[in-house]
């Protein structure tokens, strides 16, 4: 494991442009040892922040939080790592992983908090659906279609990823706590801050583009007209990743979001999941190191 | 003669307990004592009763007066003992013949003046007093048309004290006021206001037909309080007993003013959402008083705004749903009230209101429309059969004439619960919301398809074992109201369309 580099992951915030470059052009090592002889200029106001969580944690505590949390730090760069996330404008410099390292095979479900019966339903059909055909579900931890996304491919014996916005061990919301708990069992809970890490507003828009990155593609199943999963739509074309939307009834407003990305022409339609399988790109990626 | 006894009755909740009153009259110091855990309204009572004695031109006994209310260990509340305590007093004071007060059931409040004022609670008290073999009653005046109800009674009304002696003594009646017809009541509101909202109608017709429970849920303005005040009018009426009994649950309240006497409609009973607890199911210490819930009693609860109660209110209601009454408990007695109604809820989509249609000028964040709905979700949600969601009519909708009137809407489920009410002949229930589990699986089972479908839907875990029940008495409502005899696909199916109007989870 690359130490400095996890120091890093633990000072730095996630999504930061300005680091993620910096540890992409020198090595991790490097960047560690002019932060700490002070060699970055003060202009760049995020330098004490940096310097201040590097003095307040010793590596021993951070490797310690880590294999309590019972996860696993993958480094960028490393064997495990999923090169999919190389993509991003501003790649993580590590992910914790709990339970299995997710294959560049999956589809992202994201939608809203409190779907109707039919956008529950539709969720963890289609996640039933894709885990029939041994493909990854992809989803967030909160409650509504990211709940039913997961229960479905559960519900299937289809594996099934969890990318959070607070730490691994933090299990937000609290009411999920047995769901993330399946979930490591039959797939992997994934985050790119230290486990025990709360979740912060602004987490759950960096959280968003791993969603994005992890998966081949994206389908919103319901969302309002303002809605974080309009977010990870867009993050997903900007990846040149296939977006897809599930229609709705025009009168119903956690549809009006899917509308919305259709009539952008951000989104393609898609009404089942043979559907959704014929825009799927055939080749598979070909960075993974296991070539699936 | 310085012993003298009559009787009267306590309630609790809707039982009467038989009260014996005996008045000692006694050489010594003028006192008087009342004995029998009076409440502060009885204990009050000494000074109505000497002045009311006073002023009908008899004398108060100038000794030792020793009242005591047996059984002793009962706490006694109310100011109806006013008038038997009275007559007692002038009994064993020698100023009435104490052998003529004893055949007698006296109730009435005085006055200073000696005039009869009207209590609470006469109807259940008297149906009470008549299954302890009580033949001749005695009401003020103005409970006669309350008491009148029981037929089998001889109600002498009189509106003063001195009336009430002058009877007793010389058997003069005095001409009771005549008793009122039963109105024919005609309700103010009707189904026939609301155009539009077929599906939602036609949804409330299948609740009344088999009592289920219902929730809707719409924007403001949508109409969800219309169709609510017009729910009732649906309702078969009540028959003669269950009237008397409604009746009797407001009269003990004190709301009989609210409601005609007799009146055969269901109550409607909608209390406004800051209600406590206490209101809504019943209380009081000494004096307990039927809530919210026993007034819609046969009739139809309806919380409008039902996510702004204070919680624990939806969840107080959650034993009445299931029992069909209620019991409070204080430290000194247990009262027991009927509350079998009809719930029904009525919702705005968020707290703000507007996540409806496009929900483009909602402002509230998806987590408190999460939050908000989620106040209703658990086990009280489970209870409810109907989830409606309420969307604003079309204005082609408002601008058609509506033929069908409650009137119609009512025969309809009349005679679908005559169909049910056939085949629930060899049982205790009456209504399909009330068909028990097992027999659900055995008696009345839906055809083979219509199984397969819940079954999938279990398999699934879509529906959860009380959902596949419910969905199952949904369904037999459905087939009464369409005439078939056993529900199939299509009724399994729109049960289940019924209760799925509602967010996911």
């Amino acid at each position: 494991m690359n130490y400095a580099l996890l120091r890093l992951f633990h000072a730095t915030d996630p999504g930061d442009k300005f680091w993620s470059r910096e540890i992409a052009e020198k090595s991790p090592e490097q960047v560690l040892d002019d932060i700490e002889s002070g060699r970055y200029s003060s202009s760049k106001r995020s330098i004490e922040r940096v310097q201040k969580r590097l003095r307040e944690r010793s590596l021993d505590s951070l490797l310690q939080e880590i294999s309590l949390s019972g996860g696993e730090f993958i480094g960028r760069g490393t064997s495990k790592w999923p090169h999919s996330l190389d993509e991003l404008v501003s790649p993580p410099l590590g992910i914790i992983v709990k339970g299995a390292i997710p294959k560049c095979n999956s589809i992202a479900l994201v939608g809203t908090r409190n779907p109707t019966t039919y956008g529950a339903r539709i969720a963890s059909e289609f996640a039933s659906g894709f885990a029939d055909r041994e493909i990854e579900v992809i989803s967030g931890g909160a409650y509504g279609i990211d709940t039913h996304a997961h229960r479905g491919a559960i519900a299937a014996e289809g594996r099934t990823i969890a990318v959070l916005a607070s730490g691994i061990s933090t299990k937000y919301p609290a009411g999920n706590e047995r769901l993330f708990e399946e979930i490591s069992a039959n797939g992997s809970l994934i985050s790119e801050v230290m486990p025990n890490e709360k979740a912060r507003p602004e987490r759950f828009l960096t959280r968003n583009r791993l969603i994005a990155a992890l998966s081949r593609a994206t389908i919103v199943v319901e969302a309002a007209f303002r809605s974080g999963s309009l977010r990870t739509a867009h993050d997903a074309s900007e990846l040149m990743r296939i977006v897809l939307a599930v229609p709705g009834p025009i009168t119903s407003p956690t549809s009006d979001g899917c509308h919305r990305l259709i009539g952008e022409r951000c989104a393609e339609i898609v009404t089942s999941v043979s559907d959704a399988m014929e825009f799927l790109p055939q080749s598979t990626c070909t960075l993974c190191v296991d070539g699936s | 003669m310085t012993l003298a006894r009559t009787t009267s009755i306590n309630l609790l909740g809707l039982k009467g307990e038989p009260i014996e009153i005996e008045v000692d009259v006694s050489n010594g110091l003028p006192a008087y004592s009342l004995l029998g855990l009076p409440d502060a309204t009885l204990s009050e009572s000494r000074d109505r009763i000497r002045a009311a004695i006073l002023n009908s031109g008899r004398s108060w006994p100038n000794r030792k007066v020793t009242v005591s209310l047996s059984p002793a260990w009962l706490p006694k509340s109310g100011s109806g003992f006013d008038l038997p305590i009275a007559l007692a007093i002038l009994a064993a004071s020698e100023q009435l013949d104490g052998s003529k007060i004893e055949n007698f059931f006296f109730l009435g409040e005085l006055s200073l003046e000696g005039n009869l004022r009207p209590v609470r609670g006469v109807l259940p008290m008297l149906i009470a007093a008549r299954e302890l073999g009580v033949k001749r009653v005695v009401v003020p005046r103005e409970n006669f048309q309350e008491a009148g109800l029981l037929k089998d009674l001889e109600v002498n009304s009189f509106s003063k004290l001195s009336e009430v002696i002058h009877y007793l003594e010389d058997g003069v009646r005095f001409e009771n006021p005549t008793l009122m017809e039963t109105p024919i009541q005609s309700s103010t509101v009707d189904m026939a206001d609301v155009s539009g909202h077929r599906e939602v109608k036609s949804a409330l017709e299948v609740g009344a037909i088999g009592g289920h429970n219902l929730l809707m849920i719409g924007a403001p303005g949508s109409g969800k309080t219309m169709l609510a005040e017009r729910f009732a009018t649906v309702l078969p009426q009540l028959d003669e007993t269950e009237a008397i009994e409604v009746s009797g649950i407001h009269s003990i309240a004190g709301t009989l003013k609210d409601r005609s006497l007799l009146s055969v409609e269901p109550p409607f009973i909608s209390p406004h959402h800051s209600i406590t607890i206490p209101a809504l199911v019943g209380g009081g210490s000494s004096n307990i008083k039927p809530g919210a819930c026993s007034l819609a009693h046969r009739g139809v609860l309806f919380l409008d705004e039902a996510p702004e109660c204070d919680s624990g209110i939806l969840d107080a209601l959650r034993q009445p749903l299931e029992s069909g009454s209620i019991t409070i408990t204080r430290s000194a007695l247990t009262a027991s009230f009927p509350a079998r109604f009809i719930l029904l809820l009525a919702a705005n989509p968020c707290p703000c209101g507007r996540f409806a249609g496009r929900g483009r000028g909602c402002q509230c964040t998806s987590l408190q429309v999460r939050r908000y709905l989620s106040k209703l979700s658990g086990p009280l949600l489970d209870r409810i059969d109907i989830r409606l969601s309420v969307e604003t009519p079309s204005r082609a909708e408002l601008s058609e004439p509506v033929k069908e009137t409650s009137a119609d809407i009512r025969a309809r489920v009349i005679t679908a619960r005559a169909i049910s009410a056939e085949r629930f002949a060899d049982y205790s229930f009456k209504l399909n919301s009330q068909i028990p589990p097992n027999l659900l699986r055995e008696r009345f089972r839906p055809t083979r398809e219509g199984m397969t479908v819940l079954h999938s839907l279990l398999d699934k875990e879509e529906l959860s074992a009380r959902g596949f029940h419910r969905t199952i008495r949904l369904s037999w409502s459905i087939a009464d109201m369409q005439g078939v005899t056993v529900p199939g696909i299509n009724e399994i199916e729109r049960a289940l369309t019924l209760r799925s109007g509602l967010p996911g989870e």
